[in-house]
């Protein structure tokens, strides 16, 4: 009796074992976990409150974009311009505060400014029938552009009423991590408590099957790219707070942390299989790392060659993983 | 008598002036399964997606419970009640099972405001208990079995309470064992009184489980009644019974030496034990319906996709063909079915294109020989009647009757000693079509094997020295030209066995 109750609840453990390998973020997640331990065993800065939220911080701003990038890839489509679309909504954000010295107008502003734009690029992607990633590098480099042409030697520094967002703590949190925190809850809620997040899944899952049940293939992406566009602003506002100060080169390559913490924390890059917690786990793991070669005293020189080595072998690593679960069946 | 709940009124749709169905006039009962049969491209998929929304019709009209109604999307004949089940799985692999049954619809909702995935998964098993189907609905569909795709298909037409639902070979993918179990879910549906409209190639399951039976050819409807008054030589006659038009002579040539002998060839899941002698300038035809493993079996012979069991013997010696650069180094050749996905690079030039396959014999130190490649082109297009542009035009810019022969030049280029073309003339005017004929036999006359897969029965008749028949992966006939004949093929490939004449 006792046995078989015990052989029951083996095989309920291993089918939840299995269901959770089975789940995109599975990999990095314990991957993550794995190099917690053994930087809090190896080096003994790492495991302190203040260094593993001076690490939360970091990640915060990236963490924000990628979460709403993140529903673009799952659609199928990409988003490359966020690190322009950042700088732009930081500039925005920094001249209404200093103006009008009002911090949510200031934000109003940004989120405004990123949601035009990505309204822009995602009709360009959808209606206008551009490939996403051609789209959104033309607009990249439009939009920093115009950052350098208007706003080439200006510096901006802000007063500490306008770095409301980034700087700070509310109950002993730091605010950063309580906009990322209210973010990564807004999206979940919006991913699987709502039909638009299901029918990005949908979509870029299998784009034909999604025309043939009538989904707004068209609509649903054109909205990714404003979400997209509405977390740059709110991404700047934070920035501005951690930063304070602001010139026209900030937030360059800030694109491609996004799409890596992506891809690191385990959505295809093709759409369609992914979850809101891997674009945190991701930049998390990103920020780990590079958290870890600084503790060392690695130069600073080695962070893109680590970085680059980091990308590809996750994304081999998932294609092994695949096969290999492909094969099982 | 009330009106029918679907109707199609005197429907026609044309693509480009062209109709691929015209004046078909259909009702369609609730708890009647409705089979419709036709030989490929006598309009049935043109026929059903006018019936969901995918295309708009040309002519006539749709009725909807005797009301006349105008579907701009899949989307509105789903509003309508009709649901389709496309041939190949039309499902979100990464999804659950009962989320799939409700992507584009309402979803219950808790008290809490959040999706009720319980409620969810309640319905999605309700729904294929409804069917006698048990499956785990929290599973994702990728972990599914085709034939449990098949029917989530079902089940998520039924969530979406459609009252027709349209089924493309459903049985296609699926063992025989998997196929009943399908039967048994269409009985039910019929119990509920949910009309469905049956397309298959397989004709015996037409008598176990329609009502009525309507035969399209060429577009037009050419025959219906209740099922009880077909059997399956009138049903073949009704699809195939087109008099035989002779607009090719073929002048058989002794044939030669063997040249290509397969002994038990198998592939598992395409075809299996398959025995086969071609001889120097014989013509075999390859005949069956879709699916019946006919390119599988060229594409094993050519390397693309290779056999798994038995062997391939070429000139009297045993070779293992793995990969498409052994079958070319033994002298095969293969025409893509697909002529714009598998066979020709568009935006290359015409001279580029012919040149392709057999670059090394232009080249010289790593270098192309542009002269004589341009010599070798200018002579296809002399040889192979190649019209309408120069050698040095973008290939795309070709009718695809000369977009043909470019590639027929091309696969010839390597002086190959056996043939095989799979669907030659699919697409071509009736020109070009007898021009390529007159290259299929102008080959067999240089002394080359050549095999022939075409899904147009008159092409077979009229250019095969010899026909094989496939279905479902094993040959059911082997005719010699002398026992051609239009039903007995047709039969075959249908299933039933054909004495052997070989």
């Amino acid at each position: 009796m006792a046995a078989r109750a015990s052989a029951r609840k083996s095989r309920a453990i291993h089918f939840s074992v299995s269901r959770f390998t089975a789940r995109p973020e599975a990999p990095s997640l314990i991957f993550l976990a794995l190099l917690i331990v053994a930087l809090s065993a190896s080096t003994p800065e790492f495991a302190t409150v203040a260094n593993l939220r001076g690490v939360l911080e970091q990640v915060a701003v990236v963490s924000i974009v990628a979460l709403a990038v993140n529903q673009v890839v799952l659609a199928g489509e990409i988003d490359v311009s966020t690190g322009s679309l950042v700088a732009v909504c930081s500039f925005i954000y920094g001249d209404v505060a200093t103006a009008h010295g009002e911090a949510w107008l200031a934000l109003l502003a940004a989120l405004m400014t990123g949601a035009v734009v990505g309204s822009i690029n995602g009709a360009l992607a959808t209606y206008g029938r551009v490939p996403s990633i051609i789209a959104t590098i033309g607009m990249l480099f439009i939009l920093r552009g115009i950052v350098l042409l208007t706003a080439g030697a200006q510096v901006i520094n802000l007063s500490a009423d306008s770095r409301l967002f980034g700087a700070g703590t509310n109950f002993g949190i730091p605010t950063s991590l309580i906009v990322l925190a209210t973010m990564f809850i807004a999206m979940y809620a919006l991913s699987e408590h709502s039909a638009f997040g299901r029918d990005v899944y949908a979509i870029g899952g299998n784009p034909r099957a999604a025309r043939t049940v009538g989904l707004p293939i068209y609509r649903v992406r054109w909205l990714t790219f404003v979400l997209s566009g509405l977390s740059c602003g709110l991404a700047a506002a934070v920035l501005l707070g951690q930063i304070g100060q602001l010139q026209a080169t900030a937030a360059t390559g800030f694109e491609l942390k996004v799409i890596a913490a992506i891809v690191l924390g385990g959505t295809r890059i093709t759409g369609g299989r992914g979850s809101n917690a891997s674009p945190v786990i991701g930049a998390v793991l990103v920020g780990v790392i590079l958290n870890a070669l600084t503790l060392n005293r690695v130069p600073g020189s080695y962070e893109l060659l680590v970085l680059g080595a980091l990308i590809l072998g996750a994304v081999a690593f998932d294609g092994c993983r695949q096969r290999l679960l492909g094969r099982g069946r | 008598m009330s009106a029918p709940p679907f109707a199609l009124r005197d429907l026609g749709k044309s693509f480009a002036g062209i109709f691929a169905c015209r004046h078909i006039d259909l009702a369609v009962a609730a708890g009647e399964v409705l089979a419709v049969v036709g030989e490929n491209g006598a309009g049935k998929s043109t026929l059903m997606k006018c019936l969901h929304g995918f295309h708009a019709p040309s002519e006539g009209c749709i009725e909807v419970d005797g009301a006349a109604v105008k579907f701009n999307s899949p989307r509105d004949a789903e509003a309508a009640g009709i649901s389709m089940i496309p041939q190949e799985l039309d499902l979100f692999a990464e999804l659950s099972v009962f989320e799939n049954l409700f992507v584009g619809q309402h979803r219950p909702r808790t008290r809490w405001g959040g999706f009720d995935r319980r409620g969810m998964q309640r319905r999605a098993k309700e729904i294929l208990g409804s069917l006698g189907v048990d499956l785990d609905v929290s599973l994702p569909v990728k972990a599914l079995s085709a034939a449990n795709g098949k029917l989530v298909e079902i089940a998520r037409a039924l969530n979406r309470d459609a009252r027709l639902i349209i089924m493309d070979e459903p049985t296609a993918a699926l063992t025989e064992r998997e196929a009943e179990r399908l039967f048994a879910v269409i009985g039910e549906l019929k119990a509920q009184g949910i009309a469905v409209i049956y397309i298959t190639h397989r004709l015996e399951e037409l008598f176990r489980i329609s009502d009525r039976i309507i035969v399209l050819r060429d577009g037009a409807l050419v025959a219906s009644g209740l099922t009880a008054n077909f059997d399956i030589p009138k049903l073949i006659h009704a699809m195939v019974g087109r008099p035989l038009e002779q607009f090719f002579a073929r002048h058989p040539h002794p044939p030669g030496e063997i040249v290509l002998e397969l002994r038990q060839l198998g592939r598992r899941g395409s075809f299996e034990r398959i025995d086969l002698q071609l001889r120097a300038g014989e013509v075999l035809g390859l005949a069956g319906l879709v699916g019946a493993g006919r390119s599988e079996l060229a594409q094993a012979i050519f390397g693309i996709a290779p056999a798994d069991s038995g062997t391939i013997w070429i000139g009297g010696q045993p070779l293992r063909i793995g990969s498409v650069a052994d079958a070319i180094a033994h002298g095969i050749a293969y025409l893509p079915e697909e002529r714009r996905s598998q066979g020709l690079v568009l935006p290359f030039s015409i001279r580029e294109n012919i040149s392709f396959a057999a670059l090394e014999h232009f080249t010289g130190w790593g270098l192309v020989d542009r002269r004589r490649e341009g010599a070798f082109a200018s002579d296809a297009l002399r040889r192979f009647g190649i019209k309408g542009a120069g050698i040095d035009a973008p290939v795309e810019v070709l009718s695809g009757g000369n977009q043909q022969k470019v590639l027929i030049a091309k696969i010839l280029a390597l002086e190959p000693k056996i043939v095989v073309f799979d669907e030659p003339t699919r697409g071509v005017d009736i020109g070009a079509k007898s021009e390529i004929y007159a290259i299929i036999d102008e080959l067999a006359r240089q002394g080359k094997a050549i095999v022939l897969i075409s899904s147009e029965m008159n092409e077979v008749l009229s250019i095969a020295d010899r026909i094989m028949v496939l279905c479902q992966g094993e040959v059911t006939g082997m005719f010699s030209r002398s026992d051609f004949s239009a039903p007995a093929i047709g039969a075959a490939a249908a299933g039933q066995r054909a004495h052997h004449v070989c």
